[in-house]
């Protein structure tokens, strides 16, 4: 079977040999490489190239389109990001800078257009044309509710989200919902079939349930209607959100469900059933200092509570580039061993 | 009666209604309590209440932790403005986030909370250098060093935590200047700290007060 139709028969509960293998190592491409942070990402065909490479050598399930999350704020006006060759690139010129800005921010009425998406369009042109049709194509997409975060900082919006004035922050959250609905259609259209998005205002660790009821609910649900939710995959940035599950389904409709390592995975499991896909996350940054062995006991640990039943995806967080290669190689032969099916 | 305002106080910060805190200090006001009653036997307990409250409930969430902050610190910048004599601070903190991070969210919690009990802050803002950090808590005499890092490469580079230590190392400082640490990394491996060379973490902004008031009082009893 191709890793395609592995996920489907996973999502599914159709008879497979192994439950899917996800990796996201989107930080490693230019390493591979071996250039630097802002010259990888300047280019689609490289950041295409780096991915390719990373599952060749890792043999995993899934490929990456993501190139970084300012992408996002570039395609709203952000002249500025902070690269690393270590690590994640930041949001450095804030496209908010006062709340007047918000009247002023422009949404494109078409962001395939802008200059900044060309990139993302070469990549996912290339990833389709290499694994298009064995593979599932991973692509990113900020929720609405926390997109404003990368355009005004966390803790700006924070406070416009809880004190406001609630006339602009509406303004703002319909303009990032217009965006995320754009975003999301373009995504599809370059064969992106697995869209991570990315919703940190729909975890109770952000905001209360009530808060995700009533004030994050229905922008999530603005964000998703055009296109439906068959290959959404709900996301809250790492933070856990068992106590959301049931809302999510009742409310979204979205079937698959990449749970927090700091969630109880096996409540996750037992919430989710059969109803959708339950992808255990591994908690890539305790892989830092891991032994190999510590590695793979929990990869062992966190499959053996996944994989009965069936309705299971392996996967890991952000994989930062500190993690060694032996502990990654370590976590991908050990989720292919571990999670062989009958 | 201060007990019912004590009630009244406490119930609006655990709900993030700040609107109705300030109402709730603003009657003890009218009502001939004054801005040292109001932070002493108010607001501080209720930051204390709150720290205790988010160790025990895991449930608690980052609003939670950025309202208690921010109407805490509000409440006692106005309050401190109306003392009959400054009050006295209990210690020093310079605070920031580590080198190539420009996240301040959790930075501005911590920082809220600390100001509501008494410690002076001296915020460096983002990005900031180790050799910034070691050298402005020495110019401010301050007791800790508090470096947020919501990225794995800021919070594990040379240039980050680690950095502050070595140089507290090479200037012999170690006994007077204390390390903190927080952000998300932390969380997700608690015992990352140790690893990048710090004294203490705190898994969220208004548990790292606490933190940092303990570290303040090791070096100055």
């Amino acid at each position: 079977m191709t890793p395609m139709e592995i996920l489907t028969a996973a999502a599914t509960g159709n008879p497979a040999p192994r439950i899917p293998v996800f990796c996201n190592m989107s930080d490693h491409g230019a390493r591979e490489l071996g250039m630097p942070a802002k010259q990888y990402f300047s280019r689609g065909e490289y950041v295409a190239d780096g991915q390719l490479r990373l599952l060749r050598r890792y043999g995993y399930d899934n490929i990456w389109s993501l190139h970084y999350v300012g992408k996002e704020a570039e395609l709203l006006g952000c002249r500025e990001i902070l690269f690393a060759d270590d690590g994640v690139p930041n949001v450095a010129d804030f496209v908010i800078k006062n709340l007047d800005d918000i009247a002023k921010l422009d949404i494109p009425t078409d962001i395939t257009q802008h200059p900044a998406w060309q990139s993302v369009a070469d990549c996912l042109k290339i990833l389709c044309c290499e694994v298009g049709t064995t593979h599932p194509i991973c692509a990113y997409v900020t929720a609405s509710t926390t997109l404003p975060a990368i355009l005004m900082g966390m803790d700006k919006w924070m406070e416009l989200f809880l004190l406001g004035p609630f006339d602009v922050r509406d303004e703002l959250l319909r303009k990032c919902s217009d965006f995320c609905r754009q975003e999301i259609a373009a995504l599809r259209a370059l064969g992106a079939n697995v869209l991570i998005y990315s919703t940190p205002f729909g975890s109770p660790y952000f905001v209360s349930r009530k808060q995700i009821e009533q004030k994050v609910m229905p922008w999530m649900r603005r964000d998703l209607l055009p296109g439906g939710n068959e290959d959404i995959v709900y996301y809250c940035g790492m933070a856990g959100f068992n106590d959301v599950i049931d809302l999510v389904f009742d409310e979204l409709h979205i079937k698959t469900h990449y749970i927090s390592p700091l969630a109880d995975l096996a409540e996750a499991k037992r919430l989710i059933g059969n109803r959708g896909l339950t992808c255990g996350v591994i908690d890539d940054i305790k892989m830092i200092h891991w032994s190999t062995e510590q590695t793979r006991a929990e990869v062992q640990r966190i499959i053996e509570i996944g994989k009965t039943g069936g309705h299971f995806l392996f996967g890991n967080g952000v994989m930062p580039m500190a993690v060694p290669e032996a502990n990654i190689r370590t976590m991908v032969d050990a989720a292919f061993e571990y999670g062989r099916l009958p | 009666m201060l007990d019912a305002y004590i009630q009244s106080y406490n119930q609006a910060v655990f709900e993030t209604d700040k609107p109705a805190a300030l109402e709730v200090v603003n009657h003890a006001l009218n009502d001939g309590f004054s801005p040292e009653d109001i932070v002493f036997k108010l607001v501080i307990p209720a930051i204390e209440l709150m720290m205790t409250l988010i160790e025990k409930d895991p449930d608690a969430n980052l609003a939670q932790h950025f309202m208690t902050a921010q109407i805490a610190a509000d409440v006692t910048e106005k309050m401190l403005e109306k003392f009959s004599k400054p009050p006295e601070m209990i210690g020093r903190v310079v605070i920031g986030a580590a080198y190539g991070d420009l996240h301040s969210l959790g930075k501005r919690i911590v920082s809220g909370c600390l100001k509501s009990l008494m410690v002076d802050v001296v915020d460096l803002g983002t990005n900031v250098t180790a050799e910034k950090f070691v050298d402005t808590a020495v110019a401010e005499n301050a007791q800790v060093i508090a470096v947020s890092a919501m990225m794995v490469h800021t919070a594990t580079s040379e240039k980050g935590s680690l950095g502050v230590r070595s140089l507290l190392q090479e200037r012999g400082l170690e006994q007077q200047i204390k390390l903190a640490v927080g952000g998300a990394p932390y969380r997700f491996d608690p015992e990352l700290y140790t690893k990048v060379g710090a004294d203490a973490w705190a898994p969220d902004g208004v548990t790292a007060a606490k933190v940092i008031v303990d570290l303040i009082r090791e070096v100055k009893p």
